[in-house]
């Protein structure tokens, strides 16, 4: 994505300042005034930057530095080179919680990246409610995660009076165990996850729609084009740039799992939805080892980093063509 | 707009905004002046109405006492998940209340205080149970005080035992007993036979608590100090089998195992549930509370394998390392006024039992005496008149912690060995074709992981 045109970019700014330049006599007082200005944008700068640096800066800093400590955080801390990177590599549960974030990963990008984008596409097409609609659409969003979640986990209930089994029922599947299963659990979650994150999606993907101009759907419509046609050569390709960025966030967002498996089953049944932050979250808050915590904290935030930068990259000639 | 009034302005709003920041992190106990003002935990939660009538007016009644003491109570229970990273971060009341897995972790952390000097001076402290007590000192320095103890037991539902045919007041002993039981329970009335819980630790707390009663163990120390796993054998292979024929065969576990022990409290208040293994007198208050049937509630001995054993654990009190000397003698003399002079005091005792019986509280729960057995014999004389809970529906809970040996939890690590065992427990009740000798292998290389990394 470019932020201004190139021709733009190379504006040939010095010459416009040398030929507007004051006269000798008078550059004394723009270049306090200049000064002047300076000082207000850096006071006017102050409070984002004492807030940012104590509450975002600071901790990431520090935190680096603990991932090579010991510390109960009431005794001084104390140095112990790699030692929480081995313990954590020593720790069996680690490839089965970076397998479950993985698989949580591709469940919900495999249903959580189409199902907006279709809705937004059949929502945008709507010839009336369209409005009720987008709100209908965005109202789990409204929802506090948790209580989205423990309103899930009373849907999912294994018997046959769970929401979810009694709807099922009526087409002669289940009662299905879902949360109880070590194989619906991870899908059960995605589905919640799905749910309550999908309005936002949703919401972008229309104001982008909007954005595609009638008179190219109507060229395509005088062309002949169906109604698949005209998603596949109009809307998808104006919609490319969206996409693209939603689809990282949601890549990022996956990875970073938490509330759903933390409310829902903790993790269980036997380790089937442990990811890679409730094992952060335990390792800190349950076992009080923030060095190991920190350790993994800064070992999946370099994934992330290396993920962004390795998507952009791949995708980014794709996203301008 | 002037730039120098702009700058005025942006600095109007950018120090008051960066002051306000740093001074957030003021503490909220404290001493001012001549008042010393310290934070407990404890406080009744806001659905216990009564309780949390009897407890404030305890705690205007004990300011009104100490004029120079201010209470501020917090109702946050302790919270395997939540609790050390409060202490780290200071956010931590000046009084701990806390189970009995958790001393021996906060005095080598130094997390909280010596209160030799101040508990010297407390009446009647000498009669406290030495069992308890040896998890709170440590080189001649005591660290805290019990404030309750239980032992696991029964809890059953007398109208559920009825409606399947069951004697409600023979409850089973053993876990084949049991079995039957649950077996005919969920036949006979569609309920849950034998209720379970595997997460937030519950899982291994009650894995550890059924493993005793066949006479294992969870850790044991060699000779060297080091503490290892000491689950994989005999004994708690006959829990897990146990638990699998239950689940898978007779289909009497019910199909929500993936719960904590305040889900399973409301399905068993709710009569959904005909048995489970928790300790009877601190459930009891809350099923009364939330509306449970008090004919219907009945606690029975721990079923036995063959140990003639159960798990035995506490509610403690500590006080807080940072708390200042004001702050830890207010503490202690809280701890004093609110959980032992109730329990000594025949004269406190009794009128404690009135108030709480006016407020519709159950009074004379049976409990694992905190004190010896002439001081809690003195306090079951001074209470009787106010006794309004049907003890003989704790007959089989009571003669039983006459004749059981008490085990403790395991010393070490307890909440992590307890994190360690959930998935076990949880695979064997939700995968019918789970193998225990593989997950009872992973099992100890994880908790001895575990010991490993605690010791060093």
């Amino acid at each position: 994505m470019t932020i201004a045109p190139p021709g733009l970019r190379d504006a040939p700014a010095p010459r416009v300042a040398e030929a507007t330049a004051p006269p000798p006599a008078r550059r004394r007082g723009r270049g306090s005034a200049r000064r002047r200005a300076a000082v207000a944008g850096a006071v006017f700068l102050l409070p984002s930057l004492v807030l940012f640096g104590y509450f975002a800066w600071w901790p990431i800093g520090r935190s680096v530095v603990l991932a090579f400590q010991r510390t109960n955080l009431v005794s001084p801390a104390e140095w112990v080179g790699t030692a929480n990177f081995d313990a954590l590599f020593a720790d069996p549960l680690l490839p089965t919680a970076a397998l479950n974030t993985l698989w949580f990963s591709v469940l919900s990008l495999a249903i959580g990246l189409p199902i907006p984008l279709l809705c937004a596409v059949l929502i945008s097409e709507l010839r009336r409610g369209g409005t009720l609609a987008r709100v209908l659409s965005y109202l789990p969003v409204v929802v506090p995660p948790v209580v989205s979640v423990l309103l899930w986990k009373t849907f999912f209930n294994p018997g046959e009076g769970g929401v979810v089994n009694s709807l099922l029922g009526l087409v002669g599947i289940g009662p299905l165990p879902w949360l109880q299963s070590p194989e619906l659990a991870m899908p059960s979650l995605v589905i919640v996850a799905t749910w309550s994150g999908a309005g936002t999606a949703i919401l972008i993907y229309l104001a982008a729609l909007s954005g595609v101009p009638s008179e190219q759907y109507e060229a395509a419509e005088l062309d002949g084009a169906s109604v698949w046609q005209r998603v596949r050569f109009v809307t998808l390709p104006r919609l490319r740039g969206v996409i693209l960025v939603l689809l990282l966030l949601q890549i990022i967002g996956a990875l970073q799992v938490f509330t759903e498996p933390y409310v829902m089953t903790d993790g269980g049944p036997a380790n089937a939805t442990v990811t890679i932050l409730l094992m952060i979250y335990r390792y800190a808050f349950l076992f009080g080892n923030y060095g190991v915590a920190t350790a993994l904290s800064v070992l999946l935030a370099g994934v992330l980093v290396v993920v962004s930068a390795v998507y952009l990259r791949v995708t980014r000639s794709w996203s301008t063509s | 707009m002037k730039n120098r009034t702009r700058s005025a302005i942006a600095a109007i709003v950018a120090v008051p905004l960066v002051l306000g920041t740093a001074s957030c992190s003021q503490d909220a106990g404290g001493d001012d002046g001549d008042i010393t003002t310290i934070e407990i935990m404890g406080k009744p939660a806001a659905t216990n109405t009564a309780a949390l009538e009897l407890f404030e007016k305890q705690v205007a009644e004990f300011e009104d006492l100490n004029p120079d003491i201010r209470i501020e109570a917090s109702d946050v229970p302790w919270d395997a998940k939540t609790f050390v990273t409060r202490l780290a971060g200071g956010s931590a009341p000046t009084l701990l209340r806390v189970p009995l897995t958790e001393p021996p972790s906060l005095i080598e952390r130094g997390q909280v205080a010596d209160l030799s000097a101040e508990l010297a001076d407390v009446e009647s402290f000498d009669a406290l149970n030495p069992r308890v007590m040896e998890f709170l000192e440590e080189d001649g320095a005591v660290y805290g005080i019990p404030e309750k103890s239980y032992a696991f037991g029964l809890v059953y539902n007398r109208t559920l035992f009825e409606q399947a045919g069951l004697d409600p007041d023979a409850p089973p002993t053993t876990w084949d007993e049991v079995r039957e039981a649950a077996k005919a329970i969920t036949e006979k009335t569609g309920k849950v036979g034998f209720g379970e819980i595997t997460t937030n630790n519950s899982g291994g707390w009650h894995l550890t608590g059924y493993t005793y009663t066949y006479g294992g163990s969870v850790i044991e120390q060699g000779s060297d100090g080091t503490w290892t796993a000491s689950f994989n054998d005999e004994p708690t292979k006959d829990v897990l089998e146990w638990w699998k024929q239950m689940r898978w065969e007779d289909d009497s576990l019910g199909d929500n195992v993936l719960g904590k022990q305040e889900d399973l409290v409301a399905e068993f208040t709710a009569g959904n549930v005909g048995m489970w293994i928790s300790a009877p007198p601190d459930v009891y208050p809350n099923y009364i509370a939330s509306g449970g049937d008090p004919e219907a509630f009945g606690a029975g001995a721990m079923p036995q394998g063959g140990a003639d054993a159960t798990l035995a654990g506490a509610t403690v009190l500590m006080v807080n390392a940072k708390a200042t000397d004001a702050e830890r003698a207010a503490a202690v003399k809280w701890m004093d006024y609110r959980a032992l002079r109730p329990n000594y005091d025949t004269e406190v005792a009794a009128e404690t039992a009135k108030a709480s019986a006016a407020d519709g509280l159950p009074v004379g729960v049976p409990v694992l005496p905190i004190f010896d057995d002439k001081t809690y014999a003195s306090y079951t004389d001074a209470i009787s008149e106010y006794v309004n809970v049907d003890v003989d529906h704790f007959a089989s809970y009571v003669d039983s912690l006459g004749s059981l040996e008490y085990v403790a939890e395991p010393p070490v690590a307890s909440q992590e060995i307890y994190a360690a065992l959930d998935p076990l427990v949880q695979a064997i009740l939700t995968d019918e074709s789970a193998d225990i000798d593989s997950l009872l292998d992973d099992a100890e290389t994880r908790v001895n992981a575990i010991l490993a990394q605690n010791a060093s």
